[in-house]
């Protein structure tokens, strides 16, 4: 037993502890190397926008010439918020409800509806517009802000599917056998005890859908198309930050459109932010009150 | 390892004397005259599977009323299985089916007309682990079930209940001033016995206990016990148990399940718990009783 003591005193041998500095230090260059995009990205857009924003930027409409400089970006913001908001109203429900279909009922069915959620997954969100648009704006005979918005459901529902499903399995099974075992119905164990145990993690899968869905330009192109004034008329053409950051950026050799652009872009990737931050700060807020039990 | 926790258990039993804060001396049970233990549950040659694995073979078992009836035996015996047959909880889990008899109060628990919802919500299941409801309240947890289910429609009776519960299950004095906190927030045995108090808001005639004690401390467990004795006189209670010295303190009778050769666990032996612990008819019984194997 004495000999043992001795082994645990005496000082980690060289090697080894230039083994574990080197891991350490190949993590750090691997982190640093993911940040360092993101970061200059920001610092890109915070340098380039800054001559533009401010609050006639956020709350004036473009101007009809976007070579003409001025204006500000409000239709694009009431827009995107529009249409991601209905999108989001579309794509939740469908999706929590195809999740619970593939774990309750299961079997061939849950394998077909999932591989439909796979393909879905992968398909390029550009396919997914000219879809919308055969479907929709064909029918319709216009172009509207309701078919950016089933667009961009069709973006968020594979991704709310997968995250919901996965927390749907997350749950204990002493959880789901007790809700059996007290004779409740399968309805009841969903909306009472299953999905409010899941929620936060439903909730953070929602927010990354609507994060993705809230940049696409691509299916909107041929759905919302985009509209100069202002309209939250979900029946109209309807403009969208990214379609305004495409159009923009498109017509950069006016330094007016190109700084318009890119105050657009910044104001596009703060709202995500914000999105991020909340739905953080909610299911943070959420687990702490239950730990408590307060 | 479930061997480990029934020895740590004896010790504070032995030493009861010692300890300020042990639960008071159980008063003698009222025990319903002998007529009225009438057979509650009739299994007549029991098998269990899962897919084509047999578990359990050829039970043919009585189950009294007002009374506890253990079930006692070496791991992979079938006991757990066999308990939840008599709720028709076996056949939760996917590929498990059960066949034979089994009559609660001269009804075929497995005629195809009946629902299996409304077995589990007659006969009351506890589980190993301790399985509130994590989101809900305590006083939800045990007036929710019993309010989907329709037994409770006003917020007074409903108060009512879970006071009354949670009284006969010995935890009202401990939660009466934190009804409103998390079920998740109180300590192993106060689960536990909040999981007995969520069964009996359903009024069941028969609480099935799949080795309630198994995950909780000395103390704990001897609450339980104590609070298993005390409802004897209103309810049927079948207990499994790994924990012999457990079935000798509270079960009035006791049956005793091995493994066969063929990987099935079937009954060897049942009767008074006195007589099963003191004079076993079969051998098998003595060896395990007396820890020769197991």
């Amino acid at each position: 037993m004495a000999a043992d003591y001795g082994a645990l005193l005496s000082p980690t041998s060289r090697g080894r502890r230039f083994k574990a500095n080197l891991v350490v230090a190949l993590a750090v260059v691997a982190t640093t190397f993911a940040l360092v995009p993101l970061a200059s990205v920001f610092l890109f857009l915070v340098t380039r926008a800054a001559g533009v924003l401010g609050p006639d930027f956020l709350l004036q409409d473009p101007p009809g010439d976007l070579s003409a400089a001025g204006g500000g970006i409000r239709n694009a913001i009431t827009g995107t918020l529009e249409m991601t908001a209905l999108a989001t109203f579309i794509a939740a429900p469908v999706g929590i409800l195809i999740a619970i279909f593939d774990t309750e009922v299961g079997g061939r069915a849950a394998t077909g509806t999932r591989f439909f959620i796979d393909v879905l997954v992968a398909l390029p969100s550009i396919v997914v517009g000219i879809f919308v648009y055969s479907l929709i704006v064909v029918a319709q005979g216009h172009f509207s802000g309701f078919a950016g918005s089933v667009a961009l459901a069709a973006i968020m529902l594979p991704v709310i599917v997968v995250s919901t499903e996965e927390m749907l399995r997350l749950i204990p099974r002493p959880i789901s056998e007790g809700a059996r075992a007290l004779g409740l119905s399968r309805w009841r164990t969903y909306a009472s005890v299953f999905l409010p145990t899941a929620v936060s993690g439903i909730f953070t899968g929602l927010l990354l859908a609507v994060s993705r869905a809230i940049g696409e330009t691509a299916p909107l192109l041929f759905t919302a198309l985009g509209n100069n004034f202002f309209s939250t008329d979900m029946n109209e053409p309807m403009q969208g930050l990214p379609l305004l950051i495409y159009r923009n950026a498109l017509n950069s050799a006016f330094p007016a459109a190109r700084d318009r652009a890119m105050g657009a872009a910044l104001v596009l990737v703060l709202i995500v932010l914000a999105f991020n931050l909340l739905g953080r700060w909610l299911v943070a807020r959420r687990k702490l009150s239950r730990s408590t039990g307060q | 390892m479930n061997e480990e926790v029934a020895m740590t258990i004896e010790t504070p039993f032995r030493q009861a004397a010692v300890l300020p804060t042990w639960p008071a001396e159980p008063a003698e049970p009222v025990r319903p005259p002998e007529t009225d233990n009438a057979v509650v549950l009739r299994l007549r040659n029991v098998d269990a599977f899962y897919g084509a694995h047999r578990v359990v073979r050829d039970v043919s078992l009585d189950i009294t009323g007002n009374a506890i009836t253990a079930i006692i035996g070496p791991s992979g015996s079938g006991k757990s299985t066999l308990l939840r047959c008599m709720d028709r909880m076996h056949e939760v889990v996917p590929h498990a089916r059960a066949t034979g008899l089994i009559e609660y109060m001269g009804t075929d628990l497995y005629d195809a007309r009946i629902d299996p919802a409304a077995v589990r919500r007659s006969i009351g299941m506890v589980f190993q682990q301790p399985n509130p409801f994590p989101t809900m309240s305590i006083a939800d947890n045990v007036a929710a079930p019993a309010r989907f289910n329709g037994l409770v429609k006003s917020k007074t009776a409903s108060a009512d209940l879970v006071e009354q519960c949670l009284r006969r299950a010995a935890l009202w004095e401990e939660v009466k001033d934190k009804l409103h906190h998390s079920g998740a927030s109180l300590s192993g045995g106060q689960q536990q016995r909040l999981c007995i108090a969520r069964a009996l808001a359903l009024a069941p005639n028969v609480l099935l206990m799949d080795e309630p004690c198994s995950a909780l401390d000395p103390v704990a467990t001897l609450q339980i016990e104590q609070l298993m004795t005390d409802l004897r006189a209103s309810y049927t209670i079948v207990i499994v148990t790994h924990n012999m010295q457990q079935a000798a303190r509270v079960s009035d009778r006791t049956a005793f399940l091995t493994m066969g050769d063929d990987g099935a666990g079937y009954l060897v032996e049942e009767g008074p718990t006195g007589r099963i612990f003191t004079q076993p008819r079969e051998r098998l019984t003595e060896d395990y009783i007396s820890g020769r194997f197991g």
